[in-house]
């Protein structure tokens, strides 16, 4: 690689940090911004750390343990559901021949065409027949209902990848179809699992439309809807917002970075020849 | 050790037939190999033997007991895939211990959680650590044994996949062109390695491979098939030296028997257009057969068969000399089929272009029915040709 080609490179790669990085910087600079500041003098550039106990003052009397809670419990229950569902149904789709296979994954695929506000209103009907109104679990069924599809389709992508061999050299060595499954092609496609993971655990993180339906009792909240009780009608406490929009960003973040070691060890696989 | 019994297996996919009307015992201890060309439904067959493909007719039997719907585990068989199909998430320890870890498990173990714990407690028990052990000094893979397969050669994986089949001490060991992804030079030394580990564990070994040199070396027996038909079954000798007919002439050898396109009359033999020569017995409508080293390089005028060398491979310690007989014909081509190969020991001062005579001795020659392509039952002892 040539001086100018790495610089180049160098180059493009602190534009992208700097394009990615900043919203959450200036989340930050305006969590520790004054109300007077946003609102009438300007805002300034850089992180006034002095304002960190008005903010912390401020946040006092919300909940966001709770919400963040809720937010990680709908997270984690649709990553999980979404992952041990999409495992079954992505090797089902991978390895079995049967009857109306090609519908069932056009009907998966179709699932990810309808937007969620078209289904909102049967979704309303369906989940005060079942109970399901103002609960975490029903939360996660509808969020599952999204992110499944999109697992399977990653799963069953990652399973075709793996030479069937393996499968019928376990099967000889007295492995059933069960444990080939999770002994055997599992751990081959943790980098795919890891992937539906991210995907999953940030459509429940995420959810905002659904919770802020089904859920009325704000101790059931997540932190999403917290965070959009907080805009009133004549005043919006900016500096509370974006202090909370940061708390409530980091686990996130950091669910991301343990995580994205096995995304790329999954994407480096391939490239060297074993 | 079972004694195997395949009794009219046929295999079908749709309205496809790969293999048709198979019969074929295979005895305790033998080596058996599945000799024939790419598609002649070899490795079909032997996944029918393992359990890993449906049996479309016929019956399967281990010593007398129809096994057709028993599952490979129940089999007790040991599978060496072409590809070796390793566990890439697991150390070379694991990989050969998982079969004897899969033996110790029970059904509630295969819990997610559960079962990597019990895997990981099960690696540790001393009957499995200690068998592990051993199998790997056998084969050489001790300083290995904590890599993953994708840090090993070719060859070391190959040891590893026969490693896993050898822990479990199965009795039928089967084996699908194991050696075929491996360079010359170590597919030479896997040989004798193969055969070695026939020799020392004595059970019985069904090997598929499309390389005759392979069959020829480690078998004790060859079963040459084609388009899912047997062709002949026999010792490497017996495939060799008495084929049953064209199609084993031309596939076993390198290189393969020559077969002339000859004329046969009161015992004449005739090229069309070319040379004829007496020989005594010779059948009507019949194809010549002689292998490369039965026939003799003599100087021109020497030998009933006037030959032009035409290409010639020297080897080092042998020599094969391609040959076109000289006829009055124009429509020969320069062709494999149309040439005659002679293996002479050495390195002999040969160059193409130069004229030569071809000799044999009758007895060496064997006939094959023009129409049919079948063997003729030869006489032996013969005079030598005129």
């Amino acid at each position: 690689m040539t001086y100018l080609s790495r610089t180049l490179h160098a180059l493009l790669i602190l534009f992208l940090v700097v394009f990615g990085g900043f919203p959450i910087y200036w989340m930050a600079v305006t969590a520790l911004s004054t109300n007077a500041e946003l609102y009438n003098t300007g805002q300034v550039w850089w992180p006034q750390i002095g304002n960190l106990p008005m903010l912390l003052a401020d946040l006092a009397d919300v909940p966001l343990v709770r919400w963040l809670a809720n937010t990680a419990i709908v997270a984690v229950g649709t990553t999980l559901l979404s992952l041990t569902l999409g495992a079954l149904a992505g090797y089902a789709l991978s390895r079995f021949r049967f009857h109306g296979k090609g519908v069932i994954g056009f009907l998966l695929f179709m699932t990810q065409v309808v937007p969620e506000a078209l289904i909102l209103v049967p979704l309303y009907a369906m989940f005060i027949s079942l109970g399901l109104m103002n609960s975490l679990g029903g939360l996660i069924l509808a969020n599952v209902g999204f992110s499944l599809p999109v697992a399977a389709f990653i799963i069953k992508g990652a399973i075709d990848a793996v030479p069937y061999e393996i499968e019928e050299a376990a099967t000889i060595d007295n492995c059933p179809r069960f444990g080939v499954l999770t002994l055997i092609i599992l751990p081959i496609i943790a980098p795919s699992l890891a992937a539906a993971a991210v995907i999953a655990f940030f459509a429940g993180w995420n959810e905002y439309l659904f919770a802020a339906t089904f859920l009325m009792d704000n101790t059931h909240w997540p932190a999403s809807v917290g965070l959009a009780s907080f805009i009133g009608q004549y005043e919006t406490p900016l500096s509370a917002v974006m202090g909370a929009a940061l708390i409530f960003s980091l686990p996130a973040v950091l669910f991301f970075l343990i995580i994205q070691r096995k995304i790329v060890a999954g994407i480096t696989s391939g490239a060297v020849k074993g | 050790m079972p004694h195997i019994e395949l009794d009219h297996i046929g295999k079908s996919f749709g309205t496809t037939n790969v293999i048709r009307d198979f019969n074929a015992s295979i005895a305790d201890g033998e080596f058996l190999v599945l000799l024939g060309p790419s598609g002649c439904g070899k490795s079909t067959l032997l996944r029918m033997i393992a359990g890993l493909g449906d049996i479309t007719r016929g019956i399967l039997s281990f010593d007398g007991r129809r096994v057709n719907d028993w599952t490979p585990s129940q089999r007790g068989v040991a599978f060496v895939f072409q590809s070796y199909a390793l566990y890439p998430h697991m150390t070379v320890r694991e990989n050969i211990a998982f079969p004897l870890v899969m033996d110790a498990f029970r059904k509630w173990y295969h819990i997610p959680v559960v079962n990597t714990v019990m895997r990981w407690k099960l690696m540790r028990r001393a009957d499995i650590a200690e068998r592990t052990a051993r199998i790997a000094e056998q084969l050489e893979l001790t300083a290995l044994l904590d890599r993953r397969p994708a840090n090993l050669s070719g060859g070391q994986r190959q040891r590893v996949a026969l490693a896993r089949s050898l822990v479990r001490d199965p009795s039928l060991y089967l084996l699908d062109e194991p050696l075929s992804n491996l360079d010359a030079k170590l597919r030479t030394q896997m040989r004798a390695e193969i055969s070695t580990l026939h020799n020392r564990v004595r059970k019985t070994f069904i090997y598929v491979t499309h390389d005759q040199v392979e069959a020829m070396t480690m078998a004790t027996k060859i079963i040459v098939m084609n388009k899912g038909e047997i062709q002949q079954i026999g010792t490497p000798d017996q495939i060799y030296s008495d084929p049953a007919n064209t199609f084993v002439a031309r596939f076993v050898g390198a290189p393969p028997m020559n077969l002339l396109d000859v004329a046969t009359a009161r015992g004449t033999v005739s090229i069309p257009g070319g040379p004829s020569w007496g020989h005594e017995a010779a059948p009507e409508n019949a194809l010549m057969g002689i292998r490369p080293e039965n026939l003799v390089l003599n100087p021109e005028g020497d030998g009933p068969i006037p030959v032009e060398v035409v290409v010639v491979e020297r080897l080092g310690a042998e020599t094969i000399i391609g040959c076109r007989i000289l006829s009055d014909r124009r429509d020969q081509r320069f062709l494999d089929t149309d040439l005659v190969f002679v293996r002479v020991q050495g390195n002999p001062r040969i160059v193409a272009g130069t004229r030569y005579a071809l000799s044999y001795a009758a007895e060496d020659v064997r006939w094959f029915d023009r129409a049919t392509g079948a063997a003729i039952p030869h006489a032996t002892a013969l005079p030598n040709c005129a």
